[in-house]
């Protein structure tokens, strides 16, 4: 769907993610990250690539696989490529499109900056990861 | 009990998870840790009770165990617990100290508090925990 | 097959239709080539250089390295056409130029384009699209449209409806005196401050957000280098004001306008005067009725989501050309885009497309010559370090050559890399030319073996961007003799 500037920072009013950012912070947030729309079967993090973004879906669908192994799915207001961005090492996983995807795209090298200066996202990303983790760690057991 | 500033920040000079952390966090870090000592075959934390903190070692060691197996072994500038940044997230392993081990104990509430002031600390953490989802497989933690 | 649009990318889509005798209609709203370079930029030259002395003779294929603004041609007198109409001044076209380079282009190359037809509506009908225009209707199987982004777009931010926007600046003569307010910090609100610098009595540019200088992101990113002298004047207190602010709404003050809105930084809001107001708040893609039809856009710019071929993800059959191409992100390594919402990155684009549409429609194959073993590295480091099309479009164009040990090494063009890496087909590889975020360029080598994703290495950079060093060919050289089982040492 296309948004207004406006329509945009609504919607990331909506997502977790940002749950805890004023109007103006949104549209700071809106105004550093680029949209961008893949469309179904479209690989947009590879696995072993270099120069990997960080991606938050605004619309449609993603499937994480592992060795062409399906792991997880991601949808609107959940977020990729920051692990690979903050290790500073190439993604393990292939993130595919399953549905028209409509995302924010931030460039890897900004990412920290983005982050310092809006430290309740990276709080909100904080507690994220940290329940991957968990998740991780208990289905191995 | 609290400890001199300048005591913790030499404890952590070498731990990875509190590198470049702002000298203001540095102060209140030590305004709320506290020196913890275990005797040896004491349980530090018990797997599936709620976890409240991260333990840093600072002497000593320590094995990780989950059920019966044992996952790790830990030593000086190791740390665990970093999951307690979770709210009521039950331990999902127990440590229990090898020989007499003393640990600086950070609570749940007060490491949260100093996520959220502290960038650099915050970013440290998203790396550790990052890193962690990597090697699941090879290195458990809490 | 109808081509929409007489700029850039509808002249150079046609051309390589024609090149490949596909029959075809060009239409155009417009009365001449050269679509937005007919109207816009108003007061300066262009962003993209063409060098009339570079460093390697014109009518040498790298020469379009230093050509941006000239479109591609198989015949001499129609390349590099820019370079010819330039007075030596600068390396930077004028808007006339630019356009007279494009009209040329259309005379020369003899393209026949139906001009002052307007496309009104779309529908499908059976397997066909019916394009309906001022000139009746023209039926086909496949659509390109390279309608650009030149819809003008203003908020529905009340009173916007009483102001101008950009597109309809008028001559610079009719601002003096004026106390200017411009919406908008981008390359089109600067462009107007940088012009109207020495008539306007004051100018105040405004949007919530500070401007992003291209000079800050060390990229082409954000407002370029040469309209920023609004900024220095902004810094000695000069009568250009920068302010972040969200315009709440406009309104009517005897000839002339007040500005309400809400600083950034907070506090009450703010009342700014002016005689002029002009919303250089952006332009949309004019695509009409394409999304009642199926064709899904996205974004500030309304961009139709595309295929790594700029066929619409959602509607088969209706492509894309020219700036519009910009909505294909392709692999974007380190947040870089490559240069799709350019002359110079959209030629290579419609090429490429055009070849995969003939393929893909009309069964019309491209030659693939055969190469000898002993011959591929030499030409993999050989595009690496002269391929324009590599250069221009760094991470998202690349040289591939199949690697089938039935069929032999074949030369399979240019692909787009995003395409290349996440086919799974027979060995193959793919050789681009990439940079990162500390400005290292380098090439890039993909290797697919029969079946599988493609792999990825970089291999070193050189001081002078030539790559056939002889460390280069030895890292080639062992990356290759694994997927093409010795033949390739």
């Amino acid at each position: 769907m296309a948004l207004s500037p406006q329509e945009l920072v609504d919607m990331l009013s909506g997502l977790s993610l940002f749950a805890d950012l004023s109007r103006p912070q949104l549209e700071q947030v809106a105004h550093k990250m680029t949209e961008e729309s893949y469309p179904v079967g479209q690989r947009i993090l590879r696995q072993g690539f270099t120069g990997t973004g960080f991606y938050v879906i605004l619309d449609g669908e993603v499937a994480i696989k592992i060795d062409s192994e399906e792991v997880a799915r991601l949808q609107k207001g959940d977020f990729f490529g920051e692990m690979s961005i903050l290790l500073g090492e190439p993604p393990v996983a292939d993130v595919v499109t399953t549905r028209l995807l409509h995302v924010l795209h931030l460039g890897g090298p900004e990412l920290e900056g983005f982050l310092r200066d809006h430290p309740q996202v990276m709080y909100r990303m904080l507690k994220a990861v940290a329940l991957r983790l968990y998740n991780a760690s208990r289905t191995r057991s | 009990m609290p400890l001199e500033t300048k005591q913790v920040a030499s404890a952590l000079a070498h731990v990875p998870l509190f590198e470049g952390i702002s000298d203001e966090s540095m102060a209140r870090l030590s305004a709320v840790t506290g020196e913890l000592d275990f005797e040896a075959g004491q349980f530090i934390v018990l797997q599936g009770q709620v976890g409240t903190g991260l333990y840093v070692i600072l002497d000593g060691s320590a094995r990780v165990v989950r059920g019966s197996d044992e996952l790790a072994v830990l030593g000086p500038t190791d740390f665990f617990g970093e999951l307690s940044v979770i709210d009521q997230m039950p331990r999902n392993a127990s440590v229990q100290a090898i020989e007499p081990t003393r640990c600086l104990a950070l609570a749940s509430w007060d490491l949260l508090d100093l996520l959220e002031s502290d960038p650099k600390l915050a970013l440290n953490m998203m790396r550790v925990l990052a890193s962690r989802v990597r090697q699941h497989g090879e290195l458990h933690r809490h | 097959m109808v081509v929409v649009g007489s700029g850039p990318g509808g002249l150079q889509t046609s051309y390589y239709l024609r090149h490949l005798g596909i029959d075809h209609a060009v239409i155009s709203a417009d009365p001449s080539p050269g679509g937005m370079f007919r109207r816009f930029p108003f007061f300066q030259r262009l962003l993209s250089w063409t060098k009339p002395y570079g460093p390697v003779p014109r009518e040498d294929r790298f020469y379009q390295w230093f050509d941006w603004n000239s479109l591609l041609a198989e015949e001499p007198e129609s390349k590099a056409i820019m370079p010819t109409l330039m007075d030596g001044s600068s390396s930077f076209p004028s808007r006339p130029e630019m356009e007279l380079n494009l009209a040329t282009y259309a005379q020369r190359t003899g393209l026949r384009v139906r001009y002052d037809c307007r496309w009104e509506s779309t529908r499908r009908d059976g397997e066909r699209f019916v394009l309906q225009t001022s000139d009746g209707e023209y039926r086909c199987q496949v659509a390109i449209f390279a309608v650009g982004i030149a819809e003008p777009y203003k908020p529905d931010t009340p009173g916007f409806e009483h102001v101008a926007h950009y597109a309809d600046t008028r001559s610079p003569a009719t601002y003096a005196g004026k106390r200017l307010f411009i919406c908008g910090k981008e390359n089109s609100g600067f462009e107007l401050a940088t012009g109207l610098l020495q008539w306007a009595q004051r100018i105040v540019l405004c949007s919530p957000r500070p401007a992003k200088l291209s000079v800050n992101t060390h990229s082409l990113l954000g407002v370029r280098a040469r309209y920023i002298q609004p900024v220095e004047d902004q810094i000695l207190g000069g009568g250009v004001f920068m302010l972040n602010a969200s315009i709440n709404r406009i309104e009517r003050l005897g000839s002339g306008y007040r500005v309400l809105c809400s600083r950034s930084e907070g506090g009450p809001e703010l009342a700014v005067d002016a005689d002029e107001v002009i919303a250089a708040t952006g332009f949309v893609c004019p695509l009409r009725d394409l999304p009642d039809l199926g064709v899904s856009v996205y974004g500030r710019s309304q961009l139709p989501s595309m295929t790594n071929y700029w066929e619409s993800a959602t509607l088969p059959g209706i492509y894309f050309a020219g700036t519009i191409g910009q909505g294909v992100s392709g692999m974007k390594k380190y947040g870089l885009p490559a240069n799709s919402g350019a002359v110079h990155g959209a030629r290579y684009n419609a090429r490429t497309m055009v070849f995969h549409v003939a393929q893909r429609h009309f069964g019309v194959e491209q030659p693939r010559p055969v190469v000898e073993p002993s011959r591929l590295v030499e030409a993999l480091l050989e595009e690496a370090t002269h391929a324009p099309e590599l250069w221009n479009q760094k991470s998202y164009l690349a040289r591939s050559f199949s690697l089938d040990s039935g069929k032999g090494i074949l030369d399979e063009g240019i692909v787009p890399l995003a395409d290349f890496v996440d086919t799974e087909g027979s060995a193959a590889v793919a050789i681009a030319v990439e940079t990162d975020d500390t400005g290292d360029i380098h090439p890039a080598v993909y290797v697919r073996e029969q079946g599988r994703p493609a792999v990825e290495t970089l291999l070193s950079s050189q001081p002078l961007h030539d790559f056939r060093t002889a460390e280069h060919r030895a890292q080639l050289s062992s990356l290759l003799s694994g997927v093409t089982a010795g033949a390739v040492r």
